[in-house]
């Protein structure tokens, strides 16, 4: 167990301003070397305990995630008295579970919940009076908890993951008999094996997905407000926090950098950006802050896009929202208390017939409107809900199951011999008890004997 | 009775474990007493005249490569062969073969009779001798004292047995054999968990009487594949069995007749097989079945018995009169032997080491139908370790346990002895984590240097195998070195080539010219290790991994109690069977991951505390 490296989030899940992943084990410091890059080149090795400044980077794509610190704790002056290495960046999740995700890629595994902690036990870091605590730690999150969490908030998901089993068993029920009875003439076969494995597959795909709407639940959603400059969208951003949060000046090019504060509307977190409007940078800073707002508004669950109703829509304001067209967004009208000049039907058509609402900034007006609105439309709506997976953990086994069972069709397809594909489908049977409690070969066993009238 | 100075080992039941037991320690050398009731009946069928099977036939594969004798006898009395699932890939092909039950006894108490070392005894043993917490010898019914240093006991379906017809029964073993009372009472007496299980056999008919026109000939193999390393020359095939099916006549009879059925008028209470289903349980259970198959197999070639294979029963002789009635073909079909159906007491096998010697009772082995398991092959590889591992205790050599990775053998015996029995246990391929790694063409490969470094397997067949080996290794060698242009123009090697599932290796090697000659079994064998190549690979890593996680030792005197963050339910659990490594506990039934892993952690910290406290005291 303490052989491989581990890696996981080690900030309280949100949107912090500042968010830790952690590495611990052997090759923490190698992991980390592959996925980050100092920006002092020169800097072949870090010092420890000293943090160094650079970029996570996609090896493969060689594109930067983000900028970020790393620190080196040395074995064994560390968490886990492992080698352990911190990469502290930005504390959007969507940043957080890409460094996982890299970090996975060049060989960390996921931790298990408490694995940390685990370790520091393990390691002989935590003395025996801690014993019972990391007990307790250990058990309390376990599956079988995070089964009862997902019960309260999802209700069907255990359900839906208990009829997966159900289907998976089934399958594999009807795969068994037939190559350990080949006298008796049982109607299996590929075809039928085919057509399940799809549909299984679909099904486990359908609760992949629901990972990002229960992440959603989970973490808050990001929402950015792009538009162009002046357009009113730092005064929105503090009408809708009601509070002064931004600068607001009659000047276009006032906000630079981004700002990030939660909004909650009913139970719901919504993550508010504001940031630099589009339009001709005057300055390198601005320059800066629409290249990042461009990115942050890509990152985004869904956006604001502001517009000021009192002018003419420009070619800037047609360029923005046929660019996001694609992504969830909220049309809003800006500035209607002075005399409309925005042909509003025109731009909703450019939006791809996005939603759009008329407001008032700066007179407070229908505000609660767009908070509604804002409810209404980027809320994950409660047939998503029942697909909700909480943890990161629970989506990976999903995953892998859902590639086991892309290997089994593979190998159908191709004609391979069924003990062949057999092997794969019994290959989910341990992922499977992970997430509802240990399959036992008997069980598919009893399930052939419940299914076929088999034996002599 | 004593042999000039004493036995070794004594075995109890020439049955089909009896028979391996006894051949196994008598060939490693020990002075070895096979005690049975009737001298007549050693090796007999009980049931079906067949041998192997899915799973089955891997277990004889297996035997033999140790050295056992079933394979050889199989293939020597065997009148019928085939391959099953040959259509599909070398982990699932199975042989499987009709036998002469008569030959095969015969041909069974020949080879004991010539063992050196062994002597043939019959009597009927009434009690086993304990001294000092070790079994220490035998006595019969009338008195007669057999003593040696090992037991073990192979009394198949004979503890306590009672036979079932309809609701009429009587104490029996087998058909007209008497049952084992006593012995049954002092297992009991010893400490030994006893319950009751059930089986049953079909009727024998009289092949002239039976319309042959009426059934579908199901002819053997063209080219028979034998079970053992041992067997030269051609096998051949010498009767054909049939394929039939009952209907909706037959299933009516059963129906009116339930009340007759001592199972489902409550008399039996023992229980049985699903896997060997009575026509009554196949009636009741699938009602929307319209007809269920049935095959007619030949008992022998002296005999006119015809076993009518899916026809097990327990009611009355006249309602299975009236069931053969209902059968076009059948419906004059006289009877020679009743169908029956038997209760039998078995010793849970947890009560067992992984030697197969009982936990209470040093010295004392068990194998075989006692231990809840069923079918001939089962028995016989119980039999087989249980000879071994005697032999070995006695020889003070380290025991013989094989792993789940490396043989069904390995499956079945640890199924056993960490899980337990409910119902009589089959072994199933599935049963098999690594099924693909446990194949009848590599059972050699796994298992014949430990055969050969007991003792028992012959120098001439070691000699053959490595030949074999060489050959095989030469063959992939070319196969490696060698290349084919395809029609896109690249180049793969031939065994590239040979993982498509649709080409084979014979015209593999056509192509590429080469130089040897390769067996059927050969080939089947490189085929195999080719197509299932990155399997095989993901699967001996996957071994390695959790041999070392589950070879974590429990120490004898661990105090669970103090392990923390158990429940009192793990922590009796943990009592009652006392795990002697991770592996063991964690197949405990119904313990949770939870439990074993705060255990893990448990002893890992007092392996760690350990350490440094050797490293205080040697004051460093
Ligand atoms: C009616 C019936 C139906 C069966 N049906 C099936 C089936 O459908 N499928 C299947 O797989 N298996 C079936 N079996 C079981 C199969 O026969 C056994 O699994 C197998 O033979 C067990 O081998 P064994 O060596 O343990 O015992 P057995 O083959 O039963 O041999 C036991 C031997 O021990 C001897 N013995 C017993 N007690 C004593 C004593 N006190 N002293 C000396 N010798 C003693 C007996 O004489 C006998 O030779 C059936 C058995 C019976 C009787
Ligand atoms: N009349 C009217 N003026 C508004 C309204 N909203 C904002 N303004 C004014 O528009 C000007 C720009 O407002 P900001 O909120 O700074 O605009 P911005 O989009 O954040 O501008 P940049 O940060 O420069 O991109 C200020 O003078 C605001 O007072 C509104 O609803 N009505
Ligand atoms: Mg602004």
């Amino acid at each position: 167990m303490l052989e491989d490296t581990i890696i996981a989030i080690s900030t309280p899940p949100g949107f912090g301003g500042l968010g830790i992943v952690r590495i611990s084990g052997k090759k923490a410091l190698a992991v980390a070397g592959h996925i980050f890059q100092p920006k002092k080149r020169s800097k072949k090795s870090f010092p420890a305990r000293r943090p160094v400044f650079g970029t996570i980077r996609d090896p493969e794509r060689e594109t930067a995630l983000d900028e970020a610190f790393l620190t080196y704790f040395k074995a064994p002056r560390s968490y886990t008295r492992e080698d352990v290495v911190e990469l502290s960046s930005h504390g959007s999740p969507a940043v957080l579970e890409g460094i996982l995700r890299l970090g996975t890629g060049a060989g960390a595994r996921l931790a298990q919940p408490g694995e940390f902690t685990l370790r520091a036990y393990l390691n002989g870091r935590l003395d025996m009076l801690q014993a019972e605590a990391v007990n307790d730690l250990i058990r309390s999150v376990s599956l079988t908890q995070a089964r009862i969490s997902s019960r309260q908030l999802g209700g069907s998901l255990s359900r839906r993951i208990f009829r997966l089993r159900g289907k998976l068993i089934a399958l594999l029920s009807r795969v068994e008999a037939g190559l350990e009875f080949p006298e008796e003439k049982l109607r299996t076969g590929a075809p039928a094996d085919r057509r399940t494995i799809d549909s299984l597959a679909a099904e486990v795909e359908r609760l992949v997905a629901g990972y990002e709407a229960g992440r959603a639940l989970r973490d808050g959603l990001t929402l950015a407000i792009t538009g162009r400059t002046n357009v009113g969208k730092s005064t929105l951003f503090n009408a809708l926090l009601e509070e002064d949060r931004a600068i607001v000046t009659p000047y276009p090019g006032t906000t630079r950098d981004f700002l990030r504060e939660k909004l909650v509307i009913d139970d719901l977190v919504f993550h508010l950006v504001d940031m630099a409007g589009l339009g001709k940078p005057a300055h390198p800073v601005e320059k800066t802050g629409i290249a990042r707002g461009q990115k942050i508004a890509r990152d985004a669950d869904g956006l604001l896009v502001v517009l000021d109703a009192s002018r003419k829509e420009s070619g800037e304001d047609e360029r923005l929202v046929r660019k996001y067209r694609a992504k969830k967004m909220l049309l809003v009208f800006n500035k209607s208390d002075l005399p409309g000049k925005i042909d509003r039907r025109m731009v909703r058509e450019l939006a791809g017939g996005s939603p759009s609402i008329d407001v008032s900034a700066l007179k407070g007006r229908n505000i609660d409107k767009l908070r509604e609105a804002i409810r209404g439309h980027f809320a994950p709506g409660p047939a998503k809900e029942e697909d909700v997976i909480l943890h990161a953990r629970q989506k990976d086994l999903l995953q892998a199951i859902l590639e086991a069972l892309g290997r089994a069709a593979g190998l159908l397809a191709k004609g391979h011999s069924v003990e062949l594909y057999a092997e794969e489908i019994r290959s989910c049977l341990p992922l499977v008890g992970e997430l509802t409690g240990q399959v036992r070969i008997g069980e598919v066993i009893d399930d052939i004997f419940g299914r076929f009238c088999v034996g002599k | 009775m004593k042999a000039a100075d004493g036995f070794d080992v004594i075995v109890v039941g020439a049955g089909h474990a009896g028979c391996e037991a006894a051949a196994a320690a008598s060939a490693m050398g020990l002075r070895t007493c096979l005690v049975t009731i009737h001298l007549e009946t050693i090796a007999q069928m009980s049931c079906n005249p067949a041998v192997g099977g899915l799973a089955k036939g891997h277990l004889v594969r297996e035997i033999d490569a140790l050295g056992g004798l079933m394979g050889l006898l199989a293939d020597e009395t065997g009148i019928q062969f085939r391959l099953l699932n040959r259509s599909r890939g070398g982990a699932v092909q199975a042989p499987r073969a009709q036998c002469d039950k008569a030959a095969y006894r015969l041909a069974m108490k020949y080879k004991l009779e010539r063992m050196p070392n062994l002597t043939v005894f019959q009597g009927i043993v009434a009690k086993v001798l304990v001294t000092r917490g070790a079994a220490r010898g035998v006595e019969t019914l009338d008195g007669t004292r057999i003593e040696g240093k090992a037991v073990i006991l192979t009394p198949g379906t004979f503890l306590n047995g009672t036979i079932h017809i309809g609701l009429r029964n009587y104490p029996a073993g087998r058909a007209n054999e008497p049952p084992s009372v006593d012995l049954a009472e002092q297992l009991k007496k010893l400490g030994m968990r006893v319950f009751r299980l059930k089986t049953g056999t079909p009727m024998r008919l009289d092949r002239d009487t039976i319309d042959w026109s009426s059934f579908t000939p199901q002819p053997g193999d063209a080219e028979p594949v034998p079970f053992s390393y041992r067997t030269s020359g051609h096998l051949q095939n010498k009767v054909i069995c049939y394929l039939g099916y009952t209907n909706a006549a037959t299933h009516a009879v059963v129906r009116r007749n339930l009340d007759k059925s001592p199972l489902y008028g409550g008399k039996i209470k023992g229980i049985g097989p699903r896997y060997c289903p009575s026509i009554e349980d196949k009636v009741v259970k699938f009602p929307q079945r319209t007809r269920h198959q049935f095959f007619l197999e030949p008992e022998g070639l002296e005999t006119t018995e015809i076993y009518i294979n899916g026809m097990s029963s327990s009611l009355p002789y006249d309602v299975q009169r009236e069931i053969l009635g209902t059968i076009p073909g059948l419906d004059k079909a006289k009877i020679m032997r009743p169908a029956y159906g038997i209760e039998y007491d078995a010793v849970s096998p947890t009560e067992l080491l992984a030697t197969l010697e009982t936990k209470k009772i040093r010295r004392l082995y068990l194998a075989g139908q006692i231990n809840g398991t069923s079918g001939y092959e089962e028995a016989a590889a119980q039999g087989l370790m249980a000879g071994i591992n005697a032999a070995l205790s006695i020889r003070k050599k380290a025991p013989f346990v094989l792993r789940r990775d490396e043989a069904y053998i390995g499956v079945l015996i640890d199924d056993l002895v960490t899980t337990g029995v409910e119902e009589p246990y089959r072994l199933f391929t599935s049963r098999a984590e690594y099924r693909l790694l446990l194949r009848i063409d590599n059972a050699d490969r796994r298992l014949m240097e430990y055969g050969w470094e007991l003792g028992l397997v012959p120098k001439n067949t070691w000699k053959e195998y490595q030949e074999k080996r060489d050959r095989v290794e030469s063959a992939f060698s070319f196969l490696r070195k060698n290349r084919l242009k395809s029609a896109a123009g690249d180049s793969v090697t031939l065994f590239e080539h040979l993982k498509k599932p649709e080409i084979g290796l014979r015209s593999v090697l056509e192509y590429g010219k080469f130089p040897g000659a390769l067996s059927d079994e050969e080939c089947r064998h490189i085929e195999s290790e080719t197509k299932y190549e990155g399997y095989i690979k993901k699967q001996e890593r996957e071994i390695a991994k959790s041999v070392r996680s589950d070879s974590m030792k429990i120490p004898v005197n661990v105090d669970f109690s103090k392990v923390s963050g158990l429940t009192r339910e793990a922590i009796e659990k943990f009592e009652e069977k006392r795990p002697a490594t991770l592996g063991e506990a964690r197949k405990i039934p119904g313990m949770t991951p939870a439990a074993v892993q705060n255990l893990s952690l448990y002893l890992e910290i007092q392996a760690k505390r350990e350490v440094s406290r050797a490293r205080v005291s040697r004051g460093t």
